[in-house]
């Protein structure tokens, strides 16, 4: 029965992680490596106490070294192939994403032309189509950038180009950029400093992302009628601690240990607004992380949820 | 000037830019770029990296190389994949770098304006 429960838990968990057959993950192969092992241990034992002869000894020692480095050889290539196909299709992301940036650009562009300057006798109706060709760009050029932000991360090759940055600065400019979604939701921003020095050396542009991540989602899974985003900046120790407490939907206990995975979105979150990639908080932990920090979060279904992430200062 | 070889993102820029007032020369390839900028001395050229016949490195080496055209301020139009190519070609001599999906026409223009106007 252990070893059922052994088998149910791991091999197939890693099974679906590594996209195999179970009787081809890792794990599974090394049991079967140590199971043969034991086996033909067992059997030379046997051979050599009813064989007292050296020769069969050397013999049958030989075949278990022949074995294992076959067997050996077989799970090597295996990893190896699991490996190669993660690579290949992590590659496949990027290359893919990147083609997919300049269209992309390009559409953009042509609506900012065709809007402002080609927009003179165009009808309530055809304005309109226009806008919502434009805010489906919008979304198609915000997953192409979270999948290509995602592929780098799975290739450890994220690009951090860091520089000394005004955190309280970034967070005021994103507060702005979230106005007209918070009036809309009628959700009331506040700003709570309590440190003067906001000043850290980290990549402008991906905490950025980061700010508007967590300060969007603070805004937008809010159903409260006084709904409430709280940004704080404090100082502890020698990192800088930025915290954003909402009073929104929450996350229910049982989802929370995969709120940082790929694609992951809770059940209240979709049933709320089915539009959303879920690879936000994979991204924004990611970086946090590779910027020195953490990030973490505090959550309580139906009452709010409080994400804060902290920085070292120089 | 535009120096791109994606013909729609050639001409929605050179639209807009007359648009906004200003005259407008284009050239598909590095190399009808060198020229048509010694011919016309532009006073700022847009240029992409990728090109056909000549890519954006070699302009920049020709056009500093050339004293009628070596003061001609050099923006390059880029998707920021490589802070590598950016930085090489900073320091060949380009003024300034544009990421296409995060500036919208308006805010290229702004940016146009602003080295002008150094």
């Amino acid at each position: 029965m252990k070893l059922n429960i052994i088998n149910d838990l791991d091999l197939k968990k890693q099974a679906e992680k590594l996209g195999v057959s179970v009787w081809q993950t890792p794990s599974f192969l090394f049991l079967v490596l140590g199971a043969i092992i034991i086996c033909i241990m067992t059997a030379v034992f046997f051979i050599t106490r009813y064989y007292d002869s050296p020769e069969i000894l050397v013999i049958s020692e030989s075949m278990i070294v022949g074995l294992i480095f076959t067997i050996g050889n077989v799970i090597i290539r295996d990893i190896e192939n699991v490996a190669r196909t993660n690579k290949v299709k992590s590659e496949f992301v990027s290359i893919a994403s990147h083609e997919l940036k300049t269209p992309l650009s390009e559409i953009n562009w042509e609506i900012d032309l065709l809007f402002s300057k080609y927009s003179d006798n165009f009808t309530e109706k055809q304005s309109e189509i226009v806008r919502n060709i434009e805010k489906s760009n919008d979304r198609m050029t915000r997953l192409v950038n979270d999948l290509l932000e995602v592929a780098r991360i799975d290739q450890n090759k994220m690009i951090l180009n860091r520089k000394n940055i005004d955190i309280l600065q970034i967070v005021k400019e994103e507060i702005s950029n979230n106005k007209i979604l918070a009036k809309f939701n009628q959700v009331k921003i506040e700003l709570i400093k309590e440190t003067d020095d906001c000043n850290i050396m980290a990549d402008e542009r991906k905490i950025k992302l980061v700010i508007d991540n967590l300060l969007n989602n603070a805004v937008k899974y809010n159903l409260s009628k006084e709904g409430k985003a709280e940004i704080s900046l404090k100082r502890k120790n020698d990192y800088l601690v930025v915290s954003f407490k909402d009073n929104g939907i929450g996350i229910p206990i049982n989802e929370q240990k995969y709120v940082f995975e790929k694609f992951f979105r809770s059940n209240n979150a979709m049933r709320y607004q089915t539009q959303g990639t879920g690879l936000g908080l994979y991204i924004a932990k990611n970086i946090i992380e590779q910027s020195g920090g953490k990030l973490r979060f505090e959550s309580r279904e139906n009452e709010g949820s409080t994400f804060y992430f902290s920085l070292p200062f120089n | 000037m535009i120096i791109e070889d994606d013909v729609i993102l050639r001409e929605v820029l050179s639209d807009f830019l007359v648009k906004e007032g200003f005259t407008v020369v284009t050239a598909s390839n590095g190399e009808e770029g060198v020229n048509q900028a010694k011919k016309k001395k532009p006073d700022l050229i847009i240029l992409d990296i990728i090109l056909p016949k000549k890519d954006g490195f070699e302009v920049i080496k020709d056009l500093k190389k050339d004293e009628k055209t070596e003061k001609i301020f050099i923006v390059l139009l880029t998707n920021l994949e490589s802070l590598n190519d950016i930085e090489k070609a900073l320091n060949l001599g380009a003024t300034t770098y544009l990421i296409k999906s995060d500036y919208s026409l308006e805010e290229v223009v702004k940016k146009i304006k602003d080295i002008l106007n150094r």
